[in-house]
């Protein structure tokens, strides 16, 4: 029995020891390589997930296209479980295996901890999960970007549609207490007066806190026409929204992108019915308008796709996109042509995952629309026209 | 079958390392870690940077709950504590590099020491409490004392700098975290042949037998709280120099389970132990994800199905550690090396 239980050891650490010699991704010498830090695992895999896929469709779709100016496009991705020091081991041995020309960066502390190696590198350009304001200087990060509105950005596209549907109105923020939770909030306390709306509350919670019940009598008080969250994905907000409707709160809820997921609000049924967001990007059920790569996405994939799957999709899809100007302009993959030639996207047609043609004058797409949650419907259904923001 | 290894002094005994074949064994690795930089790409280059991090961190834990029975879980805040001084300092006086790693070990020590003043009332999980609380409030200052640490959008850090010498990346940064490590390893070891080291001891075994023997327990509790705390500074100093850029999120409370796992893995009470336990901890996470790769080309999109699969394996992995070695790796390795010693007798 003791010697089984050491071989039983041994046998453990010599098998983990032989595949540390680990092998290498194949892909030829002149491919477009992609690469990701994805959080496939731990508390952001829910669109971890999604992210992947969206990125291996789109390009699926670019390969059976034949390419780019004939070069084959490559993906290559690892889990980093949302830990920024995986992230980081994942660029490194990424970088080290192949010669990596896009990248796909799981959050902002990533985003932020690796910018100076994009800036020594100047050979990649970056995108990725994260909508950080912080983000959106192209001084300071001029190797990234955002495949959608900044969080500012989404606040402003919220506060507009609450400004025209009803001026003057009355606001209150609730966020998380933490550098996602707190990013638009100065910013956003800002805009409101500047749009002549009416600032009556902010309140902070812990990430995920459970008891609101405090908070909601604070809203109470308030009493505000609009309520707008950030910095969660979905707790807290179904025990705010719940309360408030017993309470006979008047006051209706909104927030920002990674809130949005259909999927998540129809979980939660009935409370969520008129709950409203800023979304960047179409949803994969939308049928209005022309949009051939909504049916291409449903043609490959017959089951809802999150949301996820399309900031994953619109991302891969400004890579290459910007990845063929480069290389139709005759010029080599480095960061700086990279962005260049994102930058020269100009009334850009996404094949109608967002709804209006796109401009990237910066580092985002300050464009968003109000989608609002339909109980009886089961789903997220347009409550404005796009609204383009300043970029 | 070791045989020969006489000893005809007392400083030949408590010698550190007291036989040849250990010394030669202990040349080997030196010299394997001064090539190691010459031979691995940047990717191994990252991870081993990232286990000497480590290393230094679980040492410090060991030294408070291994050695001295004090159960701690604020050591990713104390690390907090010694990255934000490092940020502050390189960015607001730009102090040489070494100046600022003292600094930062200096200022953690302070900070671990008032933490510690419940040590004397609490013992247990009481005392894990209150770490906890302790890194509940760090962490508050962290997000909250904007004009020192710039709130939650954090501090970025100037590259490490020793004589003109620009250390940003993982192969550079290597010659300053390697060395390091092994130079606060070595102290560890050598501080638990000396009377605090066994004071600590003496505390972790039965407290009250210590007092009477005549070791002030204030002191002594304190003194192992600032001494791991040190380590946890110096550790989160190197880590504001590798990563560059420090936030309040950075040092997550889940980051003070890791190496409080790491010691319990490695082997509470032994040095080996809290690097074994820090290797351990760090790598197999990486080596299970080079073993995702492995199955790529069999399984398509390995990655995306295995992922979470990797983090159940992790998981039980540590639990069968506990369960069949509950002296953790240290102990495998002594029991490997007595394989040798006695061979070819059985042990």
């Amino acid at each position: 029995m003791d010697m089984n239980r050491r071989q039983a050891l041994s046998l453990a650490l010599g098998a983990g020891a032989a595949i540390g010699l680990g092998i290498r991704p194949s892909q030829a010498a002149d491919d477009i390589v992609i690469g990701g830090s994805i959080p496939l695992s731990g508390v952001f895999a829910f669109a971890g997930i999604g992210i992947h896929a969206g990125i291996q469709d789109y390009v699926k779709i670019i390969n059976d296209g034949g390419g780019i100016a004939g070069r084959k496009v490559t993906y290559l991705a690892e889990d980093t479980a949302y830990k920024t020091d995986q992230s980081v081991a994942v660029f490194n041995k990424l970088t080290s295996q192949a010669d990596i020309h896009l990248y796909y960066s799981d959050s902002t502390a990533f985003a932020k901890t690796i910018n100076a190696e994009l800036d020594r590198r100047k050979s990649i350009l970056m995108a990725g999960a994260s909508f950080a304001s912080e983000l959106n200087d192209p001084k300071k990060y001029p190797f990234q970007f955002i495949a959608g509105p900044d969080y500012t950005q989404m606040f402003d596209i919220l506060l507009q549609y609450v400004a025209k549907t009803k001026p003057g109105a009355k606001i209150a923020f609730v966020h998380s207490d933490t550098e996602f939770g707190r990013d638009p909030i100065a910013a956003g306390q800002a805009q409101v007066k500047a749009l002549g709306l009416k600032m009556t509350e902010t309140i902070v919670t812990p990430p995920s806190a459970v008891d609101v019940s405090t908070e909601i009598l604070k809203l109470r008080r308030a009493n505000p026409d609009f309520t707008i969250f950030h910095g969660y994905v979905l707790a807290p907000l179904p025990e705010f929204m719940s309360q408030a409707k017993q309470m006979g709160l008047a006051t209706k809820f909104m927030g920002t992108f990674w809130s949005m997921d259909n999927s998540l609000w129809t979980k939660v049924g009935e409370p969520a019915d008129g709950f409203m967001g800023v979304m960047p990007y179409r949803y994969y059920y939308d049928t209005e308008g022309k949009s051939p790569m909504l049916e291409k996405i449903r043609q490959m994939r017959p089951d809802y796709q999150s949301t996820a799957y399309m900031q994953g999709f619109l991302t891969a899809m400004l890579f290459l996109e910007s990845a063929k100007r480069t290389l139709a302009a005759g010029k080599t993959l480095t960061a700086e042509n990279l962005k260049a030639a994102l930058n020269s996207l100009k009334d850009f047609d996404t094949g109608g995952l967002i709804g209006v043609p796109i401009s990237i004058p910066g580092n985002s797409v300050p464009v968003g629309r109000v989608y609002r949650y339909d109980a009886a419907k089961k789903l997220m259904v347009a409550d404005s026209d796009w609204i383009k923001v300043g970029g | 079958m070791r045989i020969g290894t006489l000893k005809e002094t007392y400083a030949a005994d408590e010698a550190l390392f007291d036989t040849r074949t250990q010394k030669a064994w202990l040349a080997v690795l030196i010299l394997a870690l001064g090539l190691f930089p010459f031979v691995a790409g940047e990717y191994w280059l990252y991870i081993a940077c990232l286990v000497a991090i480590h290393v230094i961190s679980t040492t410090g834990l060991n030294i408070l709950t291994g050695f001295t029975g004090l159960v701690s879980l604020g050591q990713a805040a104390f690390m907090g504590v010694g990255a934000y001084t490092v940020a502050v300092l390189e960015a607001r006086l730009g102090t040489p590099t070494l100046v600022n790693l003292l600094a930062a070990g200096f200022v953690t020590a302070g900070v671990g020491a008032l933490v510690g003043l419940p040590s004397l009332r609490v013992k247990g999980l009481y005392l894990a409490m209150a770490t906890i609380a302790a890194s509940f409030i760090l962490h508050f200052v962290f997000a909250n004392w904007t004009s020192v640490t710039q709130g939650v959008s954090g501090i970025n850090v100037a590259p490490a700098r020793i004589f003109g010498f620009e250390m940003a990346r993982p192969a550079q940064l290597y010659w300053l975290v390697v060395p390091i490590m092994l130079v606060s390893v070595l102290a560890a070891a050598n501080l638990f042949r000396t009377r605090i080291g066994r004071a600590f001891i003496a505390i972790r075994d039965r407290d009250i037998s210590a007092e009477v023997l005549g070791i002030p327990l204030l002191r002594y509790k304190l003194m192992s709280f600032a001494l791991s705390s040190f380590y946890a500074g110096l550790a989160g100093g190197l880590w504001a120099y590798f990563f560059r850029v420090v936030t309040p999120e950075s040092f997550p409370f889940v980051y003070s389970i890791f190496f409080l796992a790491a010691v319990i893995v490695g082997g509470m009470g032994t040095i080996l132990g809290g690097i074994l336990g820090a290797v351990f901890m760090t790598m197999v996470p990486e080596v299970l994800k080079l073993a995702v790769g492995l199955l790529s080309p069999v399984l398509p999109d390995a990655v995306a199905i295995l992922s979470p699969v990797r983090t159940i394996v992790f998981g039980g992995l540590i639990v069968g550690f506990l369960i069949f070695e509950p002296h953790g790796l240290a102990e495998i390795w002594r029991r490997t090396r007595r394989f040798f010693h006695l061979w070819p007798f059985k042990t």
